[in-house]
Formats: C-alpha cells, sequence, structure tokens
C-alpha cells in the first residue's frame, strides 16, 4: 500500500517539478552601440537596461527593455541627433525578447534568437552567441549583437554631408540574478 | 423496343454520372474542429480570437473563444490548415494540423504570458512616446542641417573676405578692391545671420544639458557672434576713412585684428563638431 502511495506520489510530483516557476532580474548592464564614420569613431554607452526571465516548464522566457534617449556618446548633440534618427520621440524604448531552455543556465555559451523592437520596428537575430561566466549567485552574459540601421529602417544619419555605416554592433554586458 | 433501350442506356448514364459526382462531394463532408484556450496554469482564455487558413485554397475563417475558452468551427473541409490563436498578453501561437473525414476534431491551445514593459518596472510615460515629441525632434534636427550647411558654404566667402582684405587694406589700395572686400564681406556676414538664426531658432529638448564638444561649439559663438557684428561696423568706418583719402585711424584700425579673430573662432567653432577630441 505505501509503495503504490510512493509511486503516485512520484508520478505527480514530475508534472507539477516540470512547471517551476523561476526568475531572473537583470542586476547591472552595460549596453554599448558602435558608430563608424570617417571623421568619427562614436560609442553610445547605456546603464539603464531592465531585465526579467521567467522560467516555466523548462523553458525561460526573458525580456529586456532599455530607453533609446538612456545612451550616452559624451556628446549630447550627437544624442539628440541619434534620438531623432532612431525615432526615439515616438518609440522610446528598446525591447529585446528571447527564449531559451532552462538547461541553458548550465554551458558556457548560448546561441539565443532575439527579438528587438526599436524605432517602431521588429527585427529578428538568429543564433546570437553569448559568452556565459558564473559569478556566485550571478551569471554574467557578454556578446554582441550584429544590428544594422537598415533592419529597423533607420536613414543613416551624417555629419558633413557624408552618412554613417549601416553597421551598428552593440555590445552587450549583462549580469543576471536568479530568484525564486 | 429501340426507343425503349435508349431510355435504358440514358438512364443508366444519368445514374452513372450522378455517382461520379457524389463521390466526390461525399470526400468533401464538412468537418468540426472545436477545442480550448486555457493559459499555462490551466485556466480559460476568454475571448481569444482562432482562425483558421486552409493552406491549399488560402482562405481564412475566425472565430472567438467564449467565455470558458471554447471554441468551435463546424464547417471545415478536409484539408490542410494553418490554426492561430491569440489574445491581450499572450503573443499569437500558430500551429498546423490536417483535418480528416471524421465528424469532429479537437485542438487545444495553451498560451504562454509574455512579460511587459510595466513587469520591468516602467510607467507609462517612459514607454509612451508621441508624435509631437518626434516632430520636435524632427524640427531640430532639419534647422541644425540647415545651420550646419550654410555654415559650411559660409567658409568659402569668408576665407575670401580675409584674401581680399589684404588688397583693401593698407596704402596700395584700390577703390575696387574695397568693394570687392565689402561684397565678399555682406556675403559673408548675410549667411553667417542666416545660418545663425537656424542655429537660435532650433527648438530646444526639456531635460537635455549639453555634453561634449558641444559646449565648446557654442562657447565659440560667444567670440564670433559679436565678431561678426563688430567687424563691418569697423569696416564701414575703416572704408569710409579710405575712401576719403584718409588713413585708417582710431577705433576703425581694429577691423583687421577683430576680423581675424572673429574668422579663427569661427573656423574653431566648425571644427570643434566635426573632429573628435
Amino acid at each position: 500500500m505505501n509503495k503504490k502511495l510512493l509511486i503516485a506520489l512520484l508520478f505527480l510530483a514530475f508534472p507539477a517539478l516540470a512547471q517551476t516557476e523561476s526568475q531572473w532580474v537583470l542586476a547591472e548592464s552595460t549596453l554599448t552601440y558602435h558608430v563608424s564614420h570617417p571623421l568619427h569613431q562614436t560609442d553610445g554607452v547605456s546603464h539603464a537596461a531592465r531585465g526579467k526571465g521567467v522560467c516555466r516548464s523548462g523553458q525561460c522566457d526573458f525580456l529586456i527593455a532599455v530607453p533609446v534617449k538612456s545612451f550616452d556618446s559624451g556628446d549630447s548633440n550627437r544624442d539628440l541627433h541619434m534620438l531623432q534618427a532612431t525615432r526615439g520621440g515616438e518609440f522610446p524604448m528598446v525591447t529585446v525578447r528571447t527564449s531559451l531552455p532552462q538547461e541553458a543556465s548550465a554551458s558556457a555559451s548560448i546561441y539565443a534568437d532575439l527579438e528587438i523592437q526599436f524605432a517602431g520596428q521588429t527585427a529578428k537575430y538568429k543564433q546570437v552567441p553569448f559568452e556565459q561566466t558564473k559569478l556566485g549567485s550571478d551569471t554574467k552574459i557578454s556578446g554582441t549583437i550584429p544590428a544594422t540601421l537598415s533592419d529597423f529602417k533607420i536613414e543613416p544619419p551624417s555629419l558633413l554631408t557624408v552618412a554613417v555605416k549601416n553597421e551598428i554592433p552593440v555590445r552587450v554586458e549583462m549580469t543576471w540574478r536568479k530568484e525564486k | 423496343m429501340k426507343a425503349r433501350a435508349t431510355k435504358l442506356v440514358r438512364g443508366a448514364g444519368i445514374l452513372m454520372l450522378l455517382l461520379l459526382i457524389s463521390e466526390p462531394l461525399r470526400a468533401q463532408a464538412a468537418v468540426a474542429l472545436a477545442g480550448t484556450i486555457t493559459n499555462q496554469s490551466g485556466a480559460a482564455v476568454p475571448n481569444a480570437k482562432i482562425s483558421v487558413k486552409n493552406v491549399s485554397t488560402g482562405q481564412s475563417t475566425e472565430t472567438q473563444a467564449d467565455a470558458a475558452g471554447l471554441y468551435s468551427f463546424p464547417n471545415l473541409l478536409p484539408g490542410d490548415y494553418e490554426v492561430s490563436a491569440s489574445a491581450e498578453g499572450f503573443p499569437t501561437m500558430v500551429t498546423k494540423v490536417t483535418l480528416t473525414p471524421e465528424a469532429q476534431q479537437r485542438m487545444n491551445f495553451t498560451l504562454r504570458a509574455v512579460l511587459s514593459l510595466g513587469d520591468l518596472g516602467f510607467s507609462s510615460t517612459q514607454t509612451q512616446g508621441s508624435a509631437q515629441d518626434q516632430a520636435r525632434l524632427d524640427k531640430r534636427s532639419h534647422m541644425l542641417k540647415i545651420h550646419q550647411r550654410l555654415g559650411l558654404i559660409d567658409t568659402a566667402p569668408l576665407v575670401a573676405t580675409v584674401i581680399a582684405g589684404a588688397g583693401a587694406g593698407g596704402k596700395q589700395t584700390s577703390t575696387s578692391d574695397r568693394y570687392l572686400h565689402l561684397a565678399l564681406g555682406s556675403v559673408t556676414g548675410d549667411l553667417y545671420f542666416l545660418s545663425a538664426y537656424y542655429a537660435i531658432r532650433a527648438p530646444r529638448i526639456a531635460g537635455t544639458q549639453a555634453r561634449g564638444p558641444i559646449r565648446l561649439h557654442k562657447a565659440l559663438a560667444w567670440i564670433h557672434g559679436p565678431g561678426m557684428i563688430l567687424t563691418p561696423i569697423l569696416g564701414a568706418m575703416a572704408f569710409d576713412q579710405k575712401s576719403e583719402g584718409e588713413r585708417v585711424h582710431g577705433i576703425a584700425k581694429a577691423h583687421g585684428a577683430v576680423a581675424i579673430v572673429t574668422a579663427g573662432a569661427y573656423g574653431a567653432a566648425i571644427l570643434s563638431v566635426s573632429f573628435k577630441w
């Protein structure tokens, strides 16, 4: 009788374990976009990103968002021009969504499919590689998103009538903390 | 006898034809697709939208789940379908199904909720943009582009004015040299003030503090701005003195020096926003 009860409990416990919810919270972040121009190499940095990940049934859904105006290139005039060119007045947030299997947190490399909303457009990037390192209870993620201006239908801004390059790679460095 | 045989053959023919027609009709008999829409915790998702698209014909039909999350398509033809379910707060879920000529088929959907910007603690004022804000930024950029272009174009008459100034001053001068210098100086001044108008009138963006090279660019305007007013005034005095056969004297003697400082500050202002330093 006891054996039967134990087996029944085990069967009940498995789906319950699979449904276990855990959360990840973005503790720190540095996002850096790089713009190339014949006269300038510019980096715009933001530390204002917020993010959350919710894991259910072995799958984790992540959302990371950052205000467009939080990027600082060291020149307020250029930042305002960037805000205008990327239609930041109308679409003030950049959001990144991705979904990863829960076991991905155990590997050193992650290949994520990203869905990025920026400047009123949505672009998808397949299998973007990220490095993952464990630091105590924190997990550090770093990588580069190969974004381009044309992905978001942004007209390349120009300086002295010369347009910037289409490629605007975004370097991502994030520290995630697991919460129960 | 012959007529009877003909009738018999005709009757058999019609029967055959009916049989041939009825076979595909029987195969095309309507089937029903039904199911429930729930969330991850098993609760019904009311009013979800479900649409089915016949892959071969491209024809779509849509329905809405009831309060208990139940939906049904009672009259579908057998075949391959793309079924999509969507509801507020959930991403659209798309799946494929092949309907066989059975009376009813079931397809249940479990929608996964997505995180929202509110879950990240952003307020609606932070996440909601406005067309007016964008229009203000657009106007600002447009006006500053004109300012930049006019400013760059103005360097040509400015340099020409400085060069022509060498012929207009000193002992060896002619009236035509002075008029050329005056004309070039006038073009420089007009373009300068037109360019300045676009910079001054460009809308300010609230909550922005000047940082980086633009601070030097603006600071230099306090030198070349007054210089661009003072230079033609002193130039006009020098012009009059020369035209009356006098040597340039008094405050008018500063015309050349003020012009050089103004041109220098102007050039530095352009360079300050052109190169990284």
